[in-house]
């Protein structure tokens, strides 16, 4: 699904160029479940950014779905990253003036889905979910790990097949983080959803299939 | 997709309501003020442009040098018309119109006065003033005849038919009514309630040859395809070729789209006149909306930015920039469509005040296409500038960073909404400081001494009935004790309604044109009025009969003439010999704003239109001297007007200037005050980790609030800099047209300045010490 060659991310600081990424050579198949960990700064953020088409390369070739991604024209970009591609924020980011059930169809108004198809895929989501009762309440007015549920159902509601997860549970307490980890589990085992999840939590990295360790922009190691 | 945008921007609204308010609020006073400016320019702009012969009507000028300087005026001999119609092929129609009369109409019981012309029957077909019944070729054939507004009618008529009835004239002559003719709009120099025939005015004064007499205007229809320019050739010529009796000046034809806006002559070339005005306006109105659209664009941009989150979010969503730039264009355009909902309203509330304030009847043209799309198209355009900068600016940012709170670009745009703060400013303090300045001049005007006592003095213009029972009226008043004094006059004190060069004295010189005004006053004109008397006596027939032909003039007049001791000196009006009996001290006559002229008053020899009254002091009460009124004028209602009164609406337009510059002057100052609250909120809100971390490191919220007021403070420093200079400028070409005005003087700069900077102040520390009172634990938490 996805093939990262000889990858390089940096950023000038004076002079000296500052390396994000070094040389990250990644393949990841369908269906794999790969947790990236690493201390602070050591570039997980960015390599999820890079897969996530929410930040370029500076080198190397990034192949997804067999197709080239530099080369690809912004909207080209828009358009994969649109169909196949959710994500899950640590700090949740969902939009403060809108009820669960808006957030959750604004991606599907984007894909310009029409109003019943929007409605029914909506509620299957929200039923799914178990947040029916909570529909017209604003993020506000959750805890943390609802909010958190919101955007994990946000990010499935266009079944993407890859969903990019950046340290989902870092603002969770371990009741409410073990909740969203079986869910992501769930969603890789029952459903075939790719996951990419970046976590300080070696527990949470367990419920991978394959744990990457980055450091200072080079992987380390893989299991 | 759209409503979710809307939901957006309304709970956007709802969210921040004090933004809100102000933000919608702010840009709705900018466009009322906008509309009613615009609107009152526009009306200027069309006057008698509605006319569908407009560019063949002209009217008849004179150009002449007068006191040795070249002058144009309007009033034309009576016989220039018949003239003109008779000589010039080029000509297709030509109209009298005298001056707008006040007439007296009664019909059995129903009195009442009201204003109209007489005109040639080519008038009708000259000018769009369609009839509503009648014919346009019968009408008038009858000298007695009228036509009336609708209006008119229907005060005198009630619902009846009119046509045919007889309708008595100033209880002289009777005229009967051929039909009725629209009321002219408001956007026309020609004001009438009535149009009564030319035909009646000749036989009611006669034919009137005289070229010397200019009493009436004069208008022109030009052939289709007849040349302009030959025809001025000869137009010019008038006088020379037909006028016996005249003084040969130019005369030529003013077309009437120049009319209105440019009719100011100096040194016989048009200079300035309304134009100016409307200009001015036009830059005022344009300024408003300015600076009410760029507060508009700080305030919704720097709320923008707290939205970044939401940008990032919609774009990892999936989100094309496209969509977002729509969204924030979208809500943009719906804020400004509020204001401008508001705008409308305010407009339709304010709206007989205002007309009342310019003098007009100004009404917002709700049927007018055009109207709308001008209206729909200022909300698109003030939409589009608000909503440019979040729409391209944010969207064009990387999510990743936008989520991350890295996004920082605060600097990059403070510098251009300075810029904006400043201009604001500077035109703040422009139209605080012209505020000041018309109000210093009309206090420094009104002050001047006028040189009579208008207290407790009256006076009532002359009917037919008042003039033949004259003498028998003066003594009733006075012997009733109402009056110390009683004096026929030409024109009221306040007024001017003849002046000449044609004087004549000892050692004149020949070139000599001084223009001297003339009054006449039959008797103890001096007593009546109050005038200071500088040597000789006042008038007395009783004593001294010949004082029917004695003059008394003004020291201004002595001094022309070049009279050391002017009593006893003869001076010639035309062939009568007159002499001097007195001199007095210079009275304000005409304009308060000019110094005043040399005067002569005429001796009982002279015209009389007036009759003054100076007041027993005892008397409280009017009631009796209108009884009396009453008595020798039975026909007629008392109109009785005070002096002080009538001298004080000299300064009427003046007073009105004075208003709409400090009702601008506010507006401006409140909607920059708006825009400086946002942009300050902004500020605070920008450097509220500073502010925390300060306050952790033991600063004073009073620290705090001064560091971040200081730099406000400097902007409006800034402005009072480009300002002063500007003000300066503008007010004193303003004062040069006054001949009669005040110095400027650096506290005037000074005032608007300080008020200026109070005012901003007070603004800011608003926020300021909003921000410096917040907890810092708080504001550090948030990064």
């Amino acid at each position: 699904m996805i093939d990262l060659k000889h990858i390089y991310k940096w950023v000038n600081q004076g002079a000296n160029k500052v390396f994000l990424l070094q040389d990250i050579n990644l393949h990841i198949a369908p269906g794999e479940f790969i947790s990236i960990m690493g201390p602070s700064g050591s570039g997980k953020s960015t390599l999820l950014h890079v897969l996530g088409m929410l930040d370029t390369a500076d080198d190397g070739e990034y192949l997804f779905m067999e197709q080239s991604v530099r080369q690809l024209k912004e909207k080209q970009r828009s358009q994969l990253y649109k169909d196949h591609i959710g994500f899950v924020f640590q700090a949740y980011h969902l939009i403060d003036e809108l009820t669960v059930y808006e957030n959750l169809e604004t991606p599907l108004l984007y894909q310009n889905c029409k109003a019943p198809e929007r409605k029914a895929i909506v509620s299957d989501m929200l039923d799914r979910f178990n947040m029916v009762a909570k529909k017209d309440l604003f993020p506000a007015q959750l805890s943390g790990g609802q909010q958190q549920l919101v955007g994990v159902a946000r990010a499935l509601i266009t079944k993407p097949k890859l969903l990019l997860a950046d340290e989902p549970t870092g603002n969770l307490n371990s009741r409410q983080g073990e909740e969203i980890m079986d869910l992501f589990l769930k969603l890789n085992q029952e459903e075939g959803v790719t996951i990419v999840q970046v976590t300080h939590s070696e527990k949470n990295a367990a419920y991978g299939s394959r744990i990457i360790e980055l450091l200072d922009g080079r992987i380390q190691l893989k299991h | 997709m759209f409503k979710n945008y809307l939901k957006i921007a309304f709970r956007q609204l709802l969210r921040n309501k004090t933004f809100s308010v102000i933000n919608i609020l702010g840009l709705a006073i900018g466009m009322s003020a906008f509309m009613l400016l615009a609107l009152w320019v526009h009306n200027e702009l069309s006057y008698d442009r509605y006319h569908s012969k407009k560019e063949r009507i002209y009217e008849l000028w004179n150009k002449s040098i007068w006191s040795g300087k070249l002058e144009c005026w309007n009033v034309t001999p009576v016989v220039a018309a018949p003239t003109l119609r008779q000589h010039f092929p080029e000509i297709e129609a030509v109209t009298h119109v005298d001056w707008p009369n006040e007439r007296f109409l009664s019909v059995g019981d129903k009195k009442l006065s009201a204003r109209g012309n007489m005109v040639d029957p080519e008038f009708l077909s000259m000018f769009d003033f369609p009839l509503i019944s009648g014919n346009i070729n019968t009408v008038f054939k009858d000298p007695h005849s009228i036509l009336l507004t609708p209006e008119l009618a229907e005060k005198i008529f009630g619902h009846e038919d009119p046509v045919g009835k007889v309708i008595r004239i100033d209880n002289e002559y009777g005229v009967t009514v051929t039909g009725l003719i629209n009321t002219p709009p408001n956007n026309t120099r020609f004001q009438f309630e009535y149009l009564m025939p030319w035909s009646l005015h000749e036989e009611l004064n006669g034919q009137d040859n005289n070229w010397g007499n200019n009493s009436t205007h004069t208008y022109v229809l030009l052939k289709e395809h007849a040349s302009i320019d030959n025809l001025q050739v000869k137009v010019k010529d008038l006088r020379r070729n037909y006028a016996r009796d005249s003084d040969p000046y130019d005369m030529f034809l003013y077309p009437m789209e120049r009319w209105r806006l440019y009719s100011s002559f100096k040194d016989g070339v048009e200079s300035g006149g309304k134009i100016e005005l409307v200009t001015l306006f036009g830059i005022v109105a344009g300024f408003i909306l300015l600076i009410a659209c760029i507060n508009f664009m700080n305030l919704s941009t720097a709320r923008s930015e707290k939205r970044a989150k939401e940008v990032g979010i919609r774009k990892t969503v999936g989100a094309m920039r496209s969509s977002l730039v729509k969204q924030f264009l979208g809500e943009t355009t719906l804020l400004a469509f509020i204001s401008f909902v508001l705008a409308i309203i305010i407009v339709q509330i304010s709206m007989p005040a205002y007309n009342e304030l310019c003098m007009k009847r100004l009404f917002v043209p709700y049927s007018s296409p055009v109207f709308w799309v001008l209206c729909i198209a200022f909300i698109l355009l003030t939409g589009l500038l608000a909503g440019f900068y979040p729409a391209f600016y944010l969207s064009s940012f990387n999510p990743v960073g936008v989520l991350k709170g890295t996004f920082r670009k605060v600097g990059a745009l403070v510098t251009p909404r300075k810029v904006l703060v400043v201009l604001q400013f500077v035109f703040a303090i422009v139209l605080i400081t012209s505020t000041i300045i018309v109000r210093q001049q009309i206090r420094y005007v009104s002050e001047r001494q006028v040189g009579y006592n208008k207290d407790r003095l009256v006076y009532h213009f002359l009917s037919k009935d008042l003039d033949k029972n004259y003498h028998a009226l003066r003594q009733e008043i006075i012997a009733a004790d109402l009056a110390t004094s009683v004096t026929k006059t030409s024109s009221p004190l306040t007024e001017g309604w003849s002046d000449s060069w044609g004087f004549v004295w000892e050692g004149k010189d020949p070139n000599d044109k001084t223009d001297f005004d003339r009054f006449c006053a039959d008797e103890h004109i001096v007593k009546t009025a109050g005038l200071q008397l500088l040597s000789g006596r006042d008038f007395d027939l009783q004593q001294f009969p010949t004082d029917s032909d004695a003059i008394i003039i003004n020291e201004s007049a002595a001094k022309a003439m070049g009279f050391k001791d002017p009593v006893g000196k003869i001076v010639k009006d035309g062939d009568v010999p007159l002499h001097v009996i007195g001199v007095i001290r210079d009275f304000i006559l005409n304009s308060p704003y000019h110094p005043t002229k040399p005067i002569i008053i005429e001796g009982a020899r002279g015209w009389f239109n007036v009759v003054n009254i100076r007041l027993n002091p005892q008397v409280s009460n009017l009631a009796p001297l209108e009884a009396i009124f009453k008595k020798y004028n039975p026909e007629f209602p008392c109109n009785l007007y005070y002096v002080d009164e009538q001298y004080a609406r000299k300064f009427d337009d003046m007073n009105r200037m004075a208003t709409l510059a400090t009702l601008f002057a506010s507006l401006t100052i409140f909607i920059s005050c708006l825009g400086l609250f946002g942009l300050s909120a902004y500020m605070a809100e920008n450097r509220i980790k500073e502010i925390g971390v300060r306050r952790v490191l033991g600063a004073s919220v009073m620290n705090i609030t001064s560091m971040l007021s200081v730099g406000f403070l400097r902007l409006v420093f800034i402005a009072f800099i480009v300002a002063a200079p500007l003000a300066w400028w503008l007010t004193g070409s303003w004062l040069k047209d006054f001949p009669y005005h005040i110095a400027l003087r650096w506290w005037f700069f000074a005032l608007a300045g300080i008020l200026a900077t109070l005012i901003a102040l007070f603004t800011v520390s608003f926020q300021a010490l909003k921000a410096a009172r917040s907890n810092p634990v708080k504001s550090l938490r948030t990064e």
